[in-house]
């Protein structure tokens, strides 16, 4: 079997999965629903090893293999047929997302366990990991496409998965319609390729590219910019970013999936899979590098004031996909696809680790009701730290290599491209004060009551479950993490979850050392092959002070962050009193959320109303309908007519002799 | 077989059972209207089978003169053109007339008597081959609907149908004035003998499409048949009938009125209007696509402010016919392609979502108001993966084949007006806010005062569970209907392309088509072709 056929299985076996959940959810006792989802992805996992093998079996010339199943929509100059292209980058991009994937699923089996949409949330889990191995594996637009809008709707489904919920709902369909935005940028995007090229197909674009673009001509660049449109809607960049935070309504699981494994990252994988189409349009991959840096920066001074847990988290995501965003736009293709598997370690721990201390919290996910939970709850504790570092790039964790690599390639870019080096480096300081206020605010100091109770085995829990953001009790009907309701550190699915994560978070940079190995570069060379920006990089100048810069600063990170919240823990507030301006801007995320508001949602509502109420009824009932009253008198009488027979022998006597002359004609023939 | 049976079979069938004694105390005409329709289904689904995608031009042609001394002739064809309508038209009957069933009616003889009706004059009109049969058609098809309305109507039926009559009536004298101009005018400009045969009138003497009337009849003949089509869709601003129309009629003959009938016009533009006033056509595009804008982004933003489920698939529907009017007035192989698609897929959605709304209704103290609903998913798991399945299909969600139609419409747009495809994108996204919030305030959220959550019956579910079943096949082979109609949907619009850019017509639709076709990548594991080599 050829490496495309364990690509097709790859994909089988959550849909599989899904199906299988889907018919069956009412006759899956016990816990076994979450087994057969999690055994699912670990198929595909397992597939994505064995299609590994079997590509690196071939010439590294020849490692570009498509295949076929059936005509989509052929015709009519659209050659849309359902395939896949395996290559390298595809590889490198379901072993990441099946993988991780596996391991959220395992951590699932025992976390969703009390809640009684056990086995939709499994059917839901597996369609979403489908979803984003369909994107990855896709070989055309047509298919990346509904990769992308599937990844969209199952988010949607699992935002909204305590669908009683006004919060959860609403944020559903913000996170759903955000995308449909980004949809609309692809497929736009595409027509304006496919306009020149003439076909839909990857393989066949990227050879047709050189020959029917100059560079940066017109439609090339307006279709790629269309295409970052898409991106930056899924990996949630600036401006189309606020979904990402209120998709915190879903059960934390959902959380670590979204962030680390099955969609945000898209868009990075976008951007990296149609390089030959920036490299050409270099101005369109310029906006890509501008708004990828401004939303590092922003995101992570955003993730400075908030006091929501899972909130801090998910902003310390926009900003590390910024990075990512930023890399891949500037060439550094290796590089970012590199941070983008380190940070699926370190990101899905972060969420897990939380997921424990919410747990802990019975459901509370503010960080000024904790404290002190260092004693109570040491693995999470540990797993927190790890992941913190890796996170704020101290070595010798996986973040450091990776992110300092996005960087040194930036900087080699020269130009123009050393604003967005130091500020990338600023983010980088940023991250790791943001990282270390969470965890020493929520690990460090006095323990609150929870924490106490929980050293003497008392697991807290809400009498009466309340939705946070609202504190309107929750509708239990739908089901909540119960009373029977785990934490992480004891259940074991969970624990062995964890550890596995916070080893790959610890090692995962030890692929990519600069100097020592090349694995990731060597790997995807295959991919890029045709990229001019591709390279192994060579100036030991920058390489030296990028490494000392930035363990400098991840150290003065955590330091800083240590000395305000741990040392001098009045520190925070007296800045906060000193600069009440910032302050307030960070906490409301820099009005994005009013500022979108303003722009589109209260003009549709206006418009709405207009039409309803005014239009409606002035123009087309009254003008329209009124002033042809005369008329309406005459149909009165035709109803009346119709009462009295008139119409209905009229009628009549049609239908007759329309049947009469038919079957007059049916005999003749 | 002759296409008189298939037409014919629907209202034999509902005629023969309103005259068949009772069983019992109600009569079993429902179940003989509803063999009828699935006997048109088999016929249907035969001739899809045996259809010859590379045949183009009509099959199982029946002409007759009906009316030597006035031309009309007794024509019925079936093309790639009308073969998916007609598929459309017997799934969507069997199906309504089926979940029709599941109701006791008042006088059940004359009502299933209408319905098979006007099931056959759907079909007579889509399969119609000659413009006086057409028009004798389009008023039949109509006429059923009055009666539902007036007489099963539910709100206000009185002053539903005096709308419904005016406005119907209004369009179909102006078409029926229209159809006979058009012989006239032929027959006297190129001195042939009158006949009203589609074919003929094309062609009139041979000497090229449109050739028969000068370019000034052409265009007022083809404001009179807009206006009658526009009107039926129907499409802003020509919908004040539709918001009572909808509120009225029961839901399974509604289910037909709007999931079929609107199509019609839909399909006249095709059939009718391009092929004989092509340059019309031409003159009046962009007029034509302004108003297909409109009616997207009136009917989306119409449909979101409406709390009556009934009225915010109205509005829905005028902002899908609106897309699917653009697509055909792009006047590109693509857009015409995407709208016969689009008119099957739209059809097939709007026929689940009229039975669903029966189904919220019933769980929702009769109201079909979204306030009181809300919470319905809960005990309904079935039922809100059913609706969930047909709200994505419904806004074109990737991955359906509604996603196909609007991606080749808008495709088609965007070869011919840049401008006007970007603002039609913003209906792409309304319809997710639209579809996604009627979903979210009927089956999530709180649960209503007077909601009551309860799974769907078996009995429902025949017949809805088939309709979700058509429209996840036809999404996962959207091909079936793109390779059929192919050259059909070519033919429909070629004369129009001909007179827009004379110069181009030889040049193939897009860079890559003239090429032939590659040899075909390789399918599941069978040796896979090795293209990094070559780059």
């Amino acid at each position: 079997m050829t490496a495309t056929t364990f690509g097709w299985l790859v994909l089988l076996f959550p849909l599989a999965g899904t199906v299988v959940l889907g018919l069956g959810w009412r006759s899956l006792p016990g816990r076994s629903a979450g087994w057969i989802g999690t055994a699912a992805i670990a198929a595909s996992f397992a597939c994505a090893v064995v299609c590994l093998a079997a590509l690196q079996s071939h010439h590294p010339g020849a490692r570009q293999l498509t295949s076929t199943l059936w005509d989509y929509a052929v015709t009519v100059g659209v050659d849309a047929r359902l395939s896949i292209l395996v290559d390298p980058l595809a590889v490198m991009m379901i072993l990441v997302v099946s993988g991780i994937s596996a391991l959220i699923h395992l951590y699932s089996v025992s976390y969703l366990w009390s809640d009684r949409g056990y086995a939709r949330f499994f059917s839901y889990l597996n369609f979403f990991v489908f979803s984003m191995l369909l994107l990855v594996l896709a070989g055309n637009f047509l298919v990346l496409i509904i990769g992308w809008a599937f990844v969209g709707a199952a988010s949607y489904l699992l935002i909204s998965f305590w669908y009683r919920r006004t919060t959860a709902t609403r944020a559903g369909i913000k996170a759903f319609v955000i995308n449909v935005v980004g949809d609309v940028g692809l497929v736009l995007g595409t027509y304006f390729i496919l306009k020149h090229t003439g076909t839909l197909d990857f393989v066949k674009t990227f050879n047709a590219v050189p020959h029917v673009f100059a560079r940066d001509d017109g439609d090339l660049v307006a279709g790629c910019v269309l295409l970052l449109v898409g991106a930056f809607a899924k990996s949630a960049q600036i401006p189309l970013h606020t979904w990402l935070p209120d998709a915190m309504e879903g059960p934390t699981p959902v959380s670590a999936l979204i962030h680390a494994a099955t969609m945000v990252t898209a868009g990075v994988y976008l951007i990296a899979r149609l390089h030959p189409l920036f490299e050409r349009a270099p101005a369109a991959a310029d906006v890509g590098a501008v708004i990828g840096c401004l939303t590092l920066v922003v995101a992570a001074t955003i993730a400075l004031a908030q006091t929501d847990v899972k909130r801090v988290i998910a902003y310390s995501t926009m900003s590390q996909i910024g990075y990512m965003i930023m890399g891949v736009s500037v060439g550094a293709y290796a590089a970012g696809l590199f941070h983008l598997m380190t940070h699926a370690f370190f990101k899905a721990l972060l969420f897990m680790a939380a997921g424990s201390l919410i747990g802990a919290m019975a459901g509370e996910q503010s960080l000024n009701r904790m404290g002190g939970f260092r004693r109570a709850m040491p693995f999470t504790y540990a797993a927190f730290v790890v992941g913190g570092l890796a996170l704020s790039g101290v070595p010798p964790f996986s973040g450091f290599f990776s992110k300092d690599e996005i960087l040194l390639v930036t900087g080699e870019r020269g130009g123009w491209h050393w604003i967005l080096y130091v500020a990338g480096y600023a983010g980088a300081l940023l991250t790791a004060v943001y990282t270390f206020r969470l965890i020493f605010r929520a690990f460090h100091g006095e323990p609150v009551k929870e924490a106490t109770e929980l050293e003497h085995g008392h697991l807290a829990h809400a009498d009466h479950p309340f939705n946070p953001a609202t504190g309107e009790e929750e509708d239990t009907d739908v089901g909540f993490p119960g009373p029977e309701h785990h934490i992480a550190e004891r259940d074991p699915p969970m624990r062995l979850a964890m550890g596995v994560l916070a080893v790959g978070a610890l090692v995962a940079g030890l692929v990519q050392i600069p100097k020592v190995d090349f694995v990731i570069d060597h790997f995807l060379h295959p991919s890029f092959a045709d990229s001019a920006l591709y390279e192994v990089r060579t100036k030991n100048g920058l390489l030296a002070v990028g490494l000392i810069v930035g363990t400098a600063l991840g150290l003065a990170g955590v330091a800083i962050a240590y000395r305000i919240w741990v040392t001098r823990p009045g520190t925070a507030a007296a800045i906060q009193a000193r600069l009440t301006f910032v302050h307030r801007l960070l906490v409301n995320k820099w009005y994005f959320d009013e500022l979108l508001d303003l722009l589109f949602v209260r003009p549709g509502a206006w418009m709405g109303r207009f039409a309803q109420q005014t239009f409606e009824r002035v123009v087309v009932n009254e003008a329209l309908v009124g002033g042809t009253t005369g008329l309406v008198r005459a149909g009165s009488a035709a109803v009346r007519a119709a009462q009295s027979g008139f119409v209905r022998y009229y009628a009549g006597v049609l239908v007759i002799g329309i049947a009469a002359v038919s079957l007059y004609f049916l005999l003749q023939s | 077989m002759p296409l008189s049976i298939l037409i014919w079979l629907p209202a034999a069938a509902a005629l023969l059972g309103a005259l068949a004694p009772r069983r019992g105390s109600y009569p079993l005409t429902g179940w003989f209207a509803f063999a009828g329709s699935v006997g048109a289904l088999g016929i249907t689904i035969g001739e899809i089978a045996g259809f010859d995608p590379g045949h183009s031009g009509l099959t199982h042609v029946t002409d007759q003169l009906w009316i030597a001394g006035l031309g009309i002739h007794y024509k019925l064809g079936l093309d790639g053109l009308n073969l998916f309508l007609v598929a459309l038209t017997a799934v969507v009957s069997a199906l309504a007339i089926g979940a029709a069933n599941r109701r006791r009616w008042e006088r059940p003889r004359l009502f299933f008597l209408y319905l098979g009706l006007a099931e056959s004059a759907v079909l007579g009109a889509l399969m119609a081959q000659d413009l006086i049969l057409f028009v004798a058609f389009f008023d039949l098809m109509l006429i059923p609907f009055y009666f539902l309305t007036g007489q099963w109507g539910e709100e206000n039926r009185v002053a539903a149908t005096t709308k419904l009559v005016i406005y119907t009536l209004v369009g179909s004298l102006l078409m029926l004035a229209a159809a006979i101009a058009t012989g006239v005018l032929v027959s006297t400009n190129t001195a042939h003998p009158l006949s009203f045969a589609l074919s003929d009138l094309q062609n009139a003497g041979g000497i090229g499409a449109g050739a028969g009337l000068s370019a000034g009849s052409q265009e007022w003949i083809f404001l009179l048949f807009a206006a009658a089509f526009l009107v039926k869709m129907p499409a802003f601003p020509l919908h004040g009938w539709m918001p009572d129309g909808y509120r009225a009629m029961p839901l399974e003959a509604l289910a037909i009125f709007s999931g079929v009938l609107s199509k019609v016009g839909a399909y006249g533009f095709l059939r009718i209007v391009l092929p004989l006033f092509p340059q019309a056509s031409v003159h009046f595009q962009t007029l034509m696509l302004v108003i297909a804008l409109a009616s997207i982004l009136y009917g989306s933003v119409m449909a979101f402010t409406q709390t009556n489920t009934r009225l915010i698939l109205g509005y829905s529907s005028v902002a899908q016919l609106g897309f699917i009017t653009l697509g055909i007035f792009a006047l590109q192989p693509q857009g015409a392609q995407g709208a016969v698609l689009q008119m099957v897929n739209h059809g097939l959605v709007t026929l689940a979502l009229f039975l669903i709304v029966g189904l919220l209704a019933a769980r929702a103290a009769g109201s079909v108001d979204l306030r009181d609903m809300g919470g319905l998913a809960l005990r309904a798991p079935v039922l809100s993966a059913i609706f969930l399945i047909v709200a994505l299909a419904t806004l074109a969600m990737p991955g359906s084949s509604n996603f196909v139609g609007e991606f080749l419409i808008l495709l088609g747009v965007f070869r011919s007006k840049l401008a006007i495809a970007i603002v039609a994108f913003t209906g792409v996204v309304l319809a997710s806010v639209y579809m996604l919030r009627t979903l979210i305030r009927a089956m999530h959220n709180r649960l209503g005062t007077r909601a009551e959550s309860r799974e769907i019956a078996l009995a429902d579910a025949l017949a809805l569970v088939p309709s979700t079943l058509v429209i996840l096949g036809l999404s996962f082979y959207p091909q079936l209907v793109l390779h059929r109609s192919e050259r059909s949907t070519a033919a429909a619009i070629a004369a129009a392309r001909a007179t827009a850019q004379p110069s181009q017509t030889a040049r193939a639709p897009l860079a890559g088509a003239s090429a032939p076709q590659p040899a075909r990548t390789s399918t599941l594991g069978a040796g896979a072709t090795h293209s990094g080599a070559t780059r």
